[in-house]
């Protein structure tokens, strides 16, 4: 098998590649709405209990989901544990790492349709839509690999041996695991959990946000296409509830989740209850939010900064776990810093996804919208809104991306998770006091850094909790293998999603160990 | 049909003459310790790396205890510093130590940048353009700055644009006469020389999404077009990293076929020899100039340049997982240099209206560009020989010494705006095989002067 590497995006600087989008757009369109289905075994029920439409035009519906009701999560867990789980778990690693990237190049023969989808159900800029479907081509080749060198090479390997025993770690799949996965990377984030699950032998049930049930029914057509059997991967839309169905159902041992704070603490906690029946203790896999902070030192180089931070908070109107809300600047330059980003957000321009010269797409909802606008008028009262883009269409969920600075230190706006175009900007004496602030947030997702002084950068890396610190660059677009990708304290449990480790919370060890001297004599 | 034996006999001729008319090393003890520095450097990358990120963050210090803290910083990160930098290291221990450490990096600093940047601003560096123009040396003149992020700094900067041409052209015009400098087979050549970044005026030029910041340059591009030509100065479309060639080159073309421009400004273009599809970039120009361009009153000036953002380039692909844009061997961009020459001298002389202007500081690419107009029957006039300020002083006054035209690239601005440019200018200054240390370390002049091996070939 050929070294993993990421798949290249498109190169989009090129006027012939850019020509492709358009074409892969209208061929979209001219499609009906997508077909989402409860899909269980060989059983799929169409419906349209629930519906996906563009951020940018709501009238326009993008996809139609069927919502499985309690007894098709009952069906899709009874045959996932049973059949599933023992059927898959069962077939050799090489044959489960054959099919994941059958998967892959599944993805990679449709990527622009796939990318034409997200573009529309999630209103996904065209960079943003096509590095989603690289990143979870990614996931399928890295976990093919990975789980083929934990499950696929001879047990005997990482252990200790000495002479008259041998000794053996095998990893077994744990059974039945639960995705619950977001909306904003709608094809990378529940692929990459569904393929860690499926590449370590468990029986995979997937619930996509109710956003974007359309790319999550491609994403299980590609797995199914490529020889998943329709036992070991189901796909349930639906409201919260399905999700909690499966969090406290007996039968699930692993969870693996992205999403809001809220519903991730709620899932830890339900997941630490042992029902009766349960035989296992469950395991949660969370990624959840955050309140990112980027730290500005004096030597910083404002040219790269504003670029930099202008990505980090404003790709995608903000809608990443990983995008910027604060920047915590050093004093000697923080009134330059402001004054040349407030210019480079006022000509920031605000539109629909599908055209490349958007900036700024609209956010995934009206609920976002007038969340953002809270946060918004929030800032207006009790600190300065530095900068705010001039215009924006009236019809679609569009927000305004905003500066705003001269915040109270415990205002909302710089505490609590936004998930939208909204930067804050903090003035701090120095490094240090950055640090102290940053160390007092509950949050340890992404943080960003930049200074040019190799001191300054090591005492930084020293201090921030942040899973992912990134120094003079964007904070934004974590790769496979590169950037493992994951937060500390209550950001998530600490797993790296694309990383080595990943995979092991998906497995069971168990550790042989043979006697192999029998009347002196080593057999 | 110009045979390939005779142009190497004429190009080591020529060369050889080139070579002959270089003015003697430089007694000078700071220009000394310049080349002491950049050699020191480029024989060992950790060092380099620290130098060259030191020199970087120079006008971000904000006190000389400050730059010591950095530069002690950055040489704390070589492995195995050679004896001047243990010594810089030890000076760092101590607060005096510091401050006298930092004023000494400072002042080495500020001589460097000199030798590339000749001035704060035009009207500052006007001597230097006139000392030039006397010693039969034209300019163009580039304006650094910041990187343009806001709608107000792509404003300032097309302002400075315009107050430098009225400054050049006034000054200018009170210069004595050099026909050579001023007249090809053409007709006149503007004394006043202005080149300009399409990225510096616009913040809203996007590698995916060119149109807006095209529309958007446009706009300023046009009022320096027709400031350039009311004042009778040359304008030229400087040229960056590939994220941006298509749509500066797209949009100068597209200006310049504009019925306002038909009688002027003169103006040109940059075509980068390091990008493998650079022949097609030249097909782009030829085919414009035979069409919309033929109404112009002004022959398009191409200047043919390797390109400076190599590493950019290799990087941005690399982490994208591209097929690199340049040539990835030094041998097979001077080789296209050479053939994308000789291109240009055909058009030339086929009648294309275009002015060949050969930038390159490598004694056998200047030399190729003399010889082979020659062998192709054109006039030393029309071929422009152009030198960047700082990399190429001696070869330059070898050029104007034997009466061919040349032109110095120049930069001005503040030591802050100009260090992108300066470390741009000190890597390919201490690249291992760049042709400068390569004479530097006394390779004889017939190994310069050798035909570049292809990489396919080897």
């Amino acid at each position: 098998m050929k070294a993993f590497a990421n798949e290249p995006t498109l190169e989009l600087r090129r006027a012939p590649v850019r020509a492709q989008l358009a074409d892969a757009l209208a061929a979209h369109d001219a499609r009906p709405p997508v077909k989402a289905p409860v899909w269980i075994g060989d059983e799929r029920r169409e419906g349209d209990e629930l519906v996906s439409t563009d951020p940018g035009t709501p009238d326009r519906v993008v996809a139609e989901a069927a919502a499985a009701t309690p007894g098709e999560v009952e069906a899709a867990l009874a045959l996932a544990a049973g059949a599933g789980a023992r059927a898959w778990g069962a077939t050799a690693a090489p044959r489960r790492a054959e099919i994941l990237l059958a998967a892959a190049a599944w993805l990679r023969e449709r990527r622009l349709e796939i990318a034409a989808l997200e573009v529309r159900e999630a209103a996904k800029p065209w960079p943003e839509a096509d590095a989603d479907v690289c990143e979870a081509i990614d996931f399928l080749e890295y976990y093919a690999r990975g789980a083929l060198d934990l499950m696929g090479g001879p047990p005997t390997a990482p252990l200790l041996q000495v002479p008259g025993e041998r000794n053996e770690l095998r990893w077994s799949p744990r059974g039945v695991v639960a995705v619950i996965s977001p909306w904003n990377f709608p094809v990378a984030i529940p692929l990459g959990m569904v393929a860690a699950g499926l590449a370590t032998g468990n029986a995979v049930l997937l619930k996509p946000a109710e956003q974007t049930p359309g790319c999550a029914a491609l994403l299980v057509q590609a797995l199914r296409e490529a020889g998943v059997p329709p036992e070991a991967l189901a796909l349930l839309p639906g409201e919260g509830h399905v999700g909690a169905a499966l969090v406290k159902d007996p039968r699930v041992h692993t969870i693996a989740f992205t999403g809001s704070n809220q519903v991730g603490l709620e899932i830890v906690r339900a997941a630490a209850e042992t029902p009766g029946g349960q035989r296992h203790l469950k395991r949660v896999v969370a990624e959840m939010g955050g309140k990112n902070a980027v730290i500005v030192d004096a030597d910083a180089d404002l040219d790269e900064v504003v670029p930099g931070l202008v990505s980090s908070a404003f790709d995608f109107a903000g809608q990443k776990c990983s995008a910027a809300a604060r920047v915590l600047c050093h004093e000697a330059i923080h009134d330059a810093l402001v004054e040349r980003l407030a210019g480079a957000v006022e000509g920031l321009e605000v539109g629909q996804a599908e055209r490349l010269s958007t900036d700024v797409p609209p956010v995934i909802e009206r609920e976002a919208q007038e969340r953002v606008a809270r946060y918004a008028a929030e800032a207006r009262a009790s600190g300065r809104i530095a900068a705010q883009a001039a215009s924006v269409p009236d019809t679609g969920w569009f927000a305004p991306p905003t500066l705003v600075a001269e915040l109270p230190e415990d205002s909302p706006v710089l505490t609590e998770e936004i998930f939208g175009p909204l930067l804050a900007v903090e003035r701090v004496r120095d490094v240090a006091a950055a640090c102290d602030r940053l160390d007092a947030s509950p949050f340890a997702l992404t943080a960003g850094l930049y200074a040019r002084n190799p001191d300054t950068v090591e005492y930084v890396v020293e201090r921030v909790p942040a899973g992912n610190l990134y120094v003079n660059r964007a904070i934004t677009g974590a790769m496979v293998a590169r950037q493992p990708f994951g937060g500390n304290r209550l950001s998530g449990t600490g797993t790296k999603a694309g990383g080595p480790g990943y995979l092991l919370q998906f497995v069971e060890p168990r550790v042989v160990t043979e006697n192999t001297m029998r009347h002196g004599l080593v057999v | 049909m110009v045979q390939e034996q005779a142009l190497e006999r004429e190009l080591l001729a020529v060369g050889g003459e080139l070579a002959a008319a270089l003015p003697a090393p430089s007694r000078n003890p700071l220009k000394l310790a310049d080349e002491k520095a950049l050699e020191l450097a480029s024989q060992d990358a950790e060092l380099k790396a620290a130098l060259f990120r030191f020199v970087d963050v120079v006008p971000a210090c904000r006190s000389l205890d400050d730059l010591a803290r950095h530069l002690t910083g950055f040489l704390g990160e070589v492995e195995e510093p050679p004896p001047p930098i243990s010594a810089a290291l030890r000076m760092g221990a101590n607060r005096a130590g510091r401050t006298a450490l930092g004023a000494a990096a400072a002042r080495g600093v500020k001589h460097m940048a000199h030798r590339f940047i000749v001035g704060e601003s035009p009207r500052e560096a006007l001597g230097v353009f006139r000392e030039l123009w006397k010693g039969g040396v034209a300019s163009s003149v580039d304006l650094l700055g910041e990187a343009t992020v806001t709608q107000a700094e792509a404003q300032r900067y097309a302002e400075r644009c315009d107050d430098a041409l009225a400054t050049l052209v006034g000054a200018m015009a009170g210069w004595p006469a050099r026909e050579r400098l001023e007249t090809d087979t053409f007709g006149p050549l503007p004394r006043a020389n202005l080149s300009v970044k399409v990225s510096a005026l616009t913040p809203l030029l996007r590698a995916d999404a060119p149109e807006r910041g095209q529309r958007d340059a446009a706009t300023r591009l046009r009022g320096l077009l027709r400031r350039a030509h009311e004042l009778g100065a040359h304008l030229h479309i400087d040229m960056e990293s590939l994220d941006s060639r298509d749509a500066v080159l797209e949009l100068i073309l597209e200006l310049l076929a504009e019925p306002e421009f038909r009688d002027g400004p003169s103006a040109g273009v940059v075509v980068q020899a390091y990008l493998r599809d650079s022949p097609q970039t030249v097909d782009t120009i030829v085919e414009w100039i035979a069409a919309a361009g033929a109404a112009r009153a002004h022959p398009l000036t191409v200047r043919l340049v390797k390109g400076a953002y190599w590493d950019h380039e290799i990087v941005e692909a690399a982490q994208h997982g591209w097929q690199a844009p340049v040539f990835e061997v030094k041998a097979d961009s001077d080789l296209n240099f050479e053939a994308l020459t000789r291109a240009l001298v055909d058009h030339r002389r086929d009648g294309c209206g275009l002015r060949p202007a050969i930038a390159s500081h490598n004694l056998r690419s200047v030399a190729h560009a003399i010889a082979y107009n020659r062998l192709a029957g054109g006039s030393d006039a029309d071929v422009e020989l152009q030198i960047l300020r700082g990399l190429g002083d001696p070869l330059q006054e070898a050029i104007a010494s034997l009466g061919l035209r040349v032109r110095a690239y120049c930069p001005v601005g503040d030591l802050v705006a100009g260090m992108a440019y300066l470390v741009r200018r000190l890597l390919e200054n201490t690249s291992n095989d760049s042709f400068l240390q390569e004479q530097a370390r006394g390779v004889p002049v017939e190994a310069l002067l050798a035909r570049p091996v292809s990489s396919s070939a080897a």
